[in-house]
């Protein structure tokens, strides 16, 4: 098969690279170029960085594959970036790498390795593509430390028909271990755990220099007592503590945003606990499923069981089975039948009000 | 890959070395290695192959031998004119016209200029990637040092009327530095400085067949400039820094290729050139860049309809074919053009550009050849 394999200069796609190459199969190497500053800039932190993209060309000669950039940074800036500033701006919390997944890359890639005549894309995702043939399914990853189908949910069993996940059932330690036996010299390479385009920087920086939400408010309780002043209603999410007056005994957490009057509402652990919330703009890997669901609501967290209910094709009702605290408007709710990825969409800011009150 | 199986389209970006070229580059690298400042007789030796090549390179310009300073290449030599023209006059009266269809040698040394607080002009080019002219000269003044203007364009090849640019200009005054880029122009076209009246030129060793790493900096003996790298008292103090004797030699072995062979080449490329954008043109819907505009021969820039030239370009590579798209980045990703922006070029076809370039090496049927690689390439991408 010829494969396009996205590399982004880690151990994980030069890994995958490596693989499939040794497979028999013919692999092209490409990088995303996502984010660049405003004079075309690499930036010098976070992923995409002109190391990074120098790591992957050097991955790619030693593998002996062709290997190009490709300039996806308008694509990027208009989807990702201004999205994830105005959810900020909106008092949502922003998944950029969801969004970027979703909006950017495999389209764009899938879309590329067509026209170069690939029969199938290639990341270095942990999560596992199972096929009866007809149908595909996602699922996480075999090695549940790394797992990331929640960043991949957005996947159809169309578009998996056209991916491969190699590492689906690797573990971290495998995949370095392969990489030196390969002579890659990302083997030892550390993993990005940045926002691409903010990288070490405070992303709230990274928003307040971009738009003008720096206008100071009030942080008071569902009392509407005062408890102190804010400089942006950016700098907050839902369930955060940092950045709220201290000394009110028991720790208090934001509750809610209230972006008109640019207040921050802020309330105990309890105050937090929801038991249901809707998802809109949901998608689902292949057909809705109703029974057996659990919901994961951010990266790296457990899925709570839960029921839901449709309101509409893409927006439905997800009822826990347990109330939980920590589901963040603005996050994916990501729903699975034990390890098999169902579908998902985003968490909804208003209504979530409307149910829990 | 064995390189002799690769169809080399992007002679613009860098041309084969002359076998010429390799031997002078050899014999200087044994038989004249030493250095060309030095008092023995070994260096002498280095020294009597340094001037004997300053004489054959300058000759060719129409140049005195004294008017040629050996560079690092044509980015140093444009940097040096122009930074240097303004080093002593920064954030004074004094201006610099300059295109924005010059090399970003050019560009980013007017912008340094720019930055330092001197009046920087930007002058536009019409839609055939043509200076305006009427623009350029309403621009001039009693305060303008330095107009540069390139002789060529070197990714459309659209041929810049610098003579009747030159004239006008000095009428209005004669006292105007007049800087020509020509590192693109003179892979086809033959340049006599003096008769154009252009008063310093930056020339590349790399695109005539000569190694990389060694150019001439131009600079007529009516004018002189500051140095532009401090040191050793080499190159009649101009230019510090042991001289590239080697370089130098290749660059004058390649000269005297060229000047034996460029009315074949130049009638070769045209040919194959003329064929292959025919051939195309009969088959599909394109645009040729320049079409209405005099322009170099060993250059063609296509926009084509519907195709982002990032695919098409990775396609041709895969097919063994190498072409450029404007400009590359850090990252090698490829930008956007700015050539072709000031050429007003829009946006939803900016993207659709491939530049191939054909040079000395260049066969009977290259032309042909290459239309049916795009021609294939393009019924497998759509």
């Amino acid at each position: 098969m010829r494969v396009l394999v996205a590399m982004s200069g880690g151990v994980d796609s030069s890994v995958v690279a490596g693989l499939l190459k040794s497979q028999g199969h013919e692999v092209i190497g490409v990088t995303m170029k996502l984010w660049e500053g405003p004079n075309g800039e690499m930036p010098e932190t976070g992923c995409c960085t002109a190391a990074d993209s120098e790591d992957a060309r050097k991955v790619a000669a030693k593998l002996d594959i062709p290997y190009y950039v490709l300039d996806y940074t308008a694509s990027f800036s208009e989807n990702v970036i201004d999205n994830f500033i105005d959810m900020y701006a909106k008092g949502l919390t922003p998944n950029p790498c969801v969004e970027c997944n979703r909006s950017v890359k495999f389209d764009h890639f899938i879309n590329q390795a067509k026209k170069l005549n690939c029969d199938k894309v290639a990341t270095g995702h942990y999560a596992k593509i199972v096929s009866n043939g007809e149908k595909y399914e996602l699922h996480k990853a075999d090695y549940l430390d790394k797992d990331q189908s929640y960043v991949l949910h957005m996947l159809t069993s169309n578009a998996l028909k056209k991916i491969m996940f190699p590492l689906g059932t690797i573990s971290k330690p495998e995949v370095r271990q392969i990489a030196a036996s390969l002579g890659l010299k990302t083997a030892f390479k550390k993993d990005s755990q940045d926002i691409c385009f903010v990288g070490k920087k405070d992303y709230r920086q990274f928003v307040g220099t971009r738009i003008n939400v720096n206008i100071k408010g009030n942080i008071v309780d569902k009392n509407e007592n005062i408890y102190g002043q804010h400089n942006g209603i950016h700098e907050f999410t839902v369930g955060q503590r940092r950045g709220i007056p201290g000394g009110q005994g028991e720790p208090k957490y934001v509750t809610k945003i209230d972006v008109t009057n640019s207040k921050v509402y802020i309330g105990s652990k309890k105050d937090l606990t929801i038991k249901k919330f809707i998802i809109q703009d949901v998608s689902f890997v292949d057909k809705p499923e109703f029974s057996n669901l659990s919901i994961q609501t951010r990266y790296n967290s457990l899925a709570f069981p839960c029921n839901i209910r449709e309101i509409d094709e893409s927006t439905f009702e997800v009822e826990l089975a347990e109330p939980t605290f920590g589901v963040a408007p603005g996050q994916f709710g990501v729903l699975y039948q034990g390890s098999k990825l169902v579908g998902g969409g985003r968490i909804s800011s208003k209504v979530l009000e409307e149910l829990n009150e | 890959m064995v390189n002799e199986d690769y169809f080399y389209l992007d002679h613009a970006a860098t041309t084969p070395l002359r076998d010429a070229a390799f031997e002078a580059f050899k014999y200087a690298e044994i038989e004249a290695f030493a250095n060309s400042s030095g008092g023995h007789s070994l260096s002498r030796k280095a020294k009597n192959l340094l001037e004997e090549s300053r004489e054959i390179i300058a000759n060719y310009f129409g140049a005195a031998p004294s008017e040629v300073t050996f560079t690092s290449g044509g980015t140093e030599a444009d940097n040096w004119i122009i930074k240097s023209s303004f080093h002593s006059k920064l954030s004074d009266k004094s201006e610099l016209i300059t295109t924005k269809i010059e090399h970003e040698a050019v560009l980013s040394s007017a912008e340094w200029v720019h930055e330092n607080g001197n009046i920087v002009h930007f002058v536009s080019s019409d839609s055939n990637g043509v200076v305006n002219t009427h623009e350029l000269l309403s621009k001039v003044n009693d305060n303008t040092k330095l107009v540069s203007v390139m002789f060529a364009n070197n990714e459309t090849g659209v041929v810049q009327p610098i003579k009747n640019i030159i004239e006008e200009v000095k009428k209005i005054n004669q006292n105007i530095l007049f800087h020509s880029d020509v590192v693109q122009a003179v892979a086809t076209e033959k340049i006599d400085f003096h008769k154009y009246g252009i008063d310093s030129a930056a020339i590349s060793g790399h695109k005539i067949g000569a190694p990389k790493g060694i150019g001439v900096m131009f600079l007529s003996s009516k004018f002189k400039l500051p140095s532009y790298f401090h040191g050793g008292k080499q190159e009649l103090e101009r230019r510090a820094g042991t001289v590239n004797v080697s370089g130098v030699a290749a660059l004058a072995a390649a000269i005297l290729e060229l000047e034996k062979n460029i009315t074949q080449e130049k009638m070769k490329i045209d040919f194959e050139r003329n064929i292959f954008e025919e051939k195309l043109n009969s088959e599909i819907d394109i645009e040729i860049i320049g079409k209405n505009a005099t322009r170099l021969s060993h250059i063609s820039n296509i926009q084509f309809k519907d195709i982002n030239s990032e695919t098409l370009m990775i396609a041709l590579d895969l097919k063994g074919l190498g072409v450029s798209r404007g400009s590359a980045c850090a990252s090698g990703a490829q930008k956007p053009s700015h050539v072709l922006k000031a050429m007003n070029i829009s946006k939803d076809v900016i993207n659709n550009h491939l530049r191939f370039s054909f040079g000395w090496t260049t066969k009977d049927g290259d032309g042909l050849r290459a239309a049916n690689i795009v021609l294939s390439s393009l019924r497998e991408l759509s």
